[in-house]
């Protein structure tokens, strides 16, 4: 039973991690038709902002997660306006644009601060909490109310700002939602910088308790994408709700079976999702 | 073509170009040390002979680089254990330089250059690196790391008649004649913690094992199992994990749900860190056995010096007493100044193999010396001859036979280092021969089991293997 409750705990706080991932690629996808692989590379970029400014003593953790997601912003608004923007209405194109990124960003990282050794970053709060026989450390529980926060205000600001619902109405139809007035670039620049700043989020956030490495994206993006499959392509109550199955998923097969099936296992998933209810499981047909 | 698809042409060939691009010049460009060593001292010139007579000019004497090869992880998950040993070798080459290198009966002057190659711990890119080192570069002599990256070297090395050491002596099978294990003798040397704590800590009765799933996890799991049955300690657990989860937080709640007195984890360098990290934050309280407490300044700034106080692992601090004055007469550094110049040099970056590699130069050395040459098959066949050899561990002999086919693996005895305060130290001392002659046994059914025996690896029975190759069963 105690087993069972600690990967429940740890399949929670997994699943933050995945939503914080997840509904910024999946945000991109919906209003801009584009599967940005880079993102993954945009959350190894928080975390390196984090080691580069914490670690060296320069500013304190908070400060340093603050200024990692506004890197990450930057040049997500980059890649949408230099990249994205040029190719819009044509999905491949802004794939393989997605993917030339992925290479871009990985060799800059690991040409400037070198491959090798992972980044030590150490941790913001020490110490674990036990509720019920079940432990989690502070650094990640840390992460509970900051997602919390962030996403409880992605949708305050689509259900209820207009330039929420106006992000909404072009992820619905973007040919209708310009005939109403709605300007698609400055809707996907909005789009972009939430989604990059979740990536650097999480990145950020993440970094004490996760590798730091050029290519710590990978692993990242690829359940990323399982998740927003799974959820249903741009929907982002789908992509939270699949965050969480990936966690509980992911926590309870490694616990019980072993890692190498908790993988198969989420594969499998989106094998079957694409099979019996390819939109998703809250996607709209 | 219209103006959207030439809109759309210009930056998308502009990304391709950059995507292409950039890997393939990063990739032209020599691979940068990860981080600059800093200059080797100038080489001291050799004295001017004296003026000989105006009839017979004098001969001046002749300076020979060796090169070794130097073929391991230097990035990617597995750089813990290449990286910091390139470091440790580099410390050692500038010191053999400038003590003026060896001096062969002939007047011949050897000094060493270190030639690295990044194989990213990929079976492919460390052949392609065997072959540019090799027939390129000109070596005498390539280290690896060992495992799956070496023993796709390995029969180039023997077509080669190329000497190459690891530090996985698994690598080495009866059809790798040149592949030596001076120095660590992975997985053997894995059992003699378990040979401690049944000594030391008789309370134990109980271990949990886990490692990763590749075959130096494999050869881990064999090695433990055969420990702590010979110890006496039951295995409750054992399972293999996998390296590229996101998160190793599941995998110590399994590990840790087991019960166990003590918990045993063989983890890359980094990856170590992290289970550890889920070890302090679950609120573990037991016993940690690990091979190597790598990075362990990390560990302990991301737990705590009580956390860490009293676990056991194999591989010692250089500073330590036991180690100084040097056990190897022929070790070009104490370990203590290696170790003060290392951390002086590469701080934060000290892990199992940062003394390793330069200590399998120590050997080499004696190989050269006794060899009177830098031919690798001289200094290979001078090794194999010689009536005493040495190591970091003082003396050694060249066993392997019963294990892996050859006795190419250079064994003596092995430190158990337990944390105190923060720091490791040396405890004990185990003789692994002395293991092998009471539980030698117990070891081969439990490799067998792992199927990590080196017949296994050359995809034999052990019947068939007595039939193709009964030199290594006598």
């Amino acid at each position: 039973m105690e087993l069972a409750l600690q990967a429940a705990v740890n399949g929670g706080l997994l699943g933050v991690f995945f939503a914080l991932m997840a509904i910024g690629f999946t945000l991109i996808f919906g209003v801009m038709g584009v599967a940005n692989l880079a993102h993954g590379e945009l959350y190894m970029i928080g975390a390196y902002v984090v080691w580069l400014t914490y670690t060296q003593g320069i500013m304190p953790f908070p400060l340093a997660v603050i200024v990692g997601v506004a890197v990450v912003i930057g040049i997500g608004l980059a890649i949408e306006r230099g990249l994205f923007r040029p190719m819009r209405g044509n999905p491949m194109m802004g794939l393989i644009a997605s993917i030339g990124m992925i290479f871009i960003l990985q060799v800059f990282v690991a040409t400037t601060w070198h491959v090798g050794l992972m980044k030590h970053i150490p941790p913001y709060i020490r110490g674990s909490l036990e509720v019920f026989g079940a432990s989690a450390s502070l650094q990640r529980l840390m992460v509970i109310p900051v997602a919390a926060s962030l996403l409880g205000g992605l949708w305050f600001f689509l259900r209820r700002v207009r330039q929420g619902r106006a992000l909404r109405a072009v992820a619905q139809d973007p040919e209708v939602a310009s005939l109403q007035g709605v300007s698609i670039d400055r809707t996907a620049l909005i789009a972009m910088a939430i989604a990059a700043g979740l990536a650097g989020t999480a990145g950020g956030l993440m970094a004490p308790i996760m590798r730091v490495d050029p290519y710590m994206g990978h692993s990242a993006i690829i359940t990323a994408l399982m998740v927003t499959i799974v959820g249903g392509m741009g929907n982002i109550e789908g992509a939270l709700l699949a965050s969480f199955i990936y966690g509980f998923l992911i926590s309870f097969v490694t616990t019980y079976v072993d890692g190498l099936m908790a993988t198969i296992a989420g594969v499998l998933l989106m094998f079957v999702v694409l099979v019996v209810r390819p939109r998703g499981l809250l996607g709209r047909a | 073509m219209n103006k959207k698809m030439l809109r759309a042409i210009i930056p998308i060939s502009l990304v391709v170009a950059l995507a292409v691009g950039v890997p393939l010049l990063s990739g032209c460009l020599p691979a940068p040390p990860p981080e600059a060593p800093p200059e080797a001292p100038p080489e001291a010139p050799p004295e001017a002979p004296p003026e000989a007579p105006p009839e017979a000019p004098p001969e001046a004497p002749k300076v020979v680089t060796a090169k070794i090869g130097f073929n391991a992880p230097l990035s990617g998950p597995v750089a813990g254990w290449g990286l910091p040993g390139l470091y440790g070798v580099e410390i050692w080459a500038e010191h053999f330089n400038a003590a003026g290198g060896i001096t062969l009966t002939d007047g011949t002057q050897v000094l060493v250059e270190i030639v690295p190659y990044d194989n990213e711990y990929s079976a492919e890119k460390a052949l392609a690196g065997a072959r540019k080192l090799v027939l390129v570069d000109k070596v005498v002599m390539v280290q690896h790391m060992g495992g799956d990256e070496a023993m796709a070297c390995t029969p180039f090395y023997t077509e080669q008649q190329m000497l190459s050491t690891t530090l996985v002596a698994g690598d080495i099978t009866p059809e790798t004649p040149y592949h030596l294990a001076p120095i660590e003798i992975w997985n053997f040397y894995g059992v003699t913690g378990f040979e401690w704590l049944a000594e030391n800590r008789p309370e134990l009765k109980t271990v949990a094992l886990t490692a990763q799933t590749d075959v130096l996890g494999h050869q881990f799991m064999a090695a433990g199992e055969a420990a702590a049955k010979a110890a006496g300690i039951e295995v409750v657990y054992r399972k293999l994990y996998d390296a590229e989860a996101v998160d190793f937080t599941p995998v110590m709640s399994d590990l840790i749900a087991a019960g166990a007195d003590c918990i045993a984890f063989y983890a890359y360098p980094g990856i170590s860190t992290l289970m550890m990290v889920a070890a302090y934050d679950l609120g573990y309280e037991g016993l940690i056995h690990q091979i190597t407490f790598d990075l362990l300044p990390d560990v302990i700034e991301k737990t705590s010096v009580e956390f860490m106080e009293g676990h056991i692992s194999l591989y010692p601090d250089f500073d330590d007493p036991a180690l100084n004055p040097s056990l190897n007469p022929y070790a070009t550094i104490e370990p203590i100044d290696f170790w003060n110049e290392y951390n002086a040099k590469y701080p934060g970056t000290w892990t199992a193999v940062s003394w390793e590699y330069q200590a399998i130069m120590d050997v080499w050395k004696q190989g050269v010396i006794l060899a009177d040459s830098i031919e690798p098959m001289k200094v290979y066949e001078a090794l194999k001859a010689a009536p005493t050899m040495y190591n970091t561990f003082g003396e050694g002999t060249w066993w392997g036979k019963p294990l892996w086919g050859m006795d190419n693996a250079l064994v003596g005895k092995w430190p158990v280092v337990e944390v105190k305060d923060g720091k490791n130290g040396i405890v004990g001392w185990v003789s692994l021969l002395d293991w092998w002659e009471r539980n030698g046994e117990t070891m081969i059914a439990e490799c067998e089991e792992y199927g990590v025996m080196w017949y296994q690896f050359m995809g034999l029975t052990r019947e068939e293997a007595i039939v193709q190759y009964p030199e290594a069963f006598k």
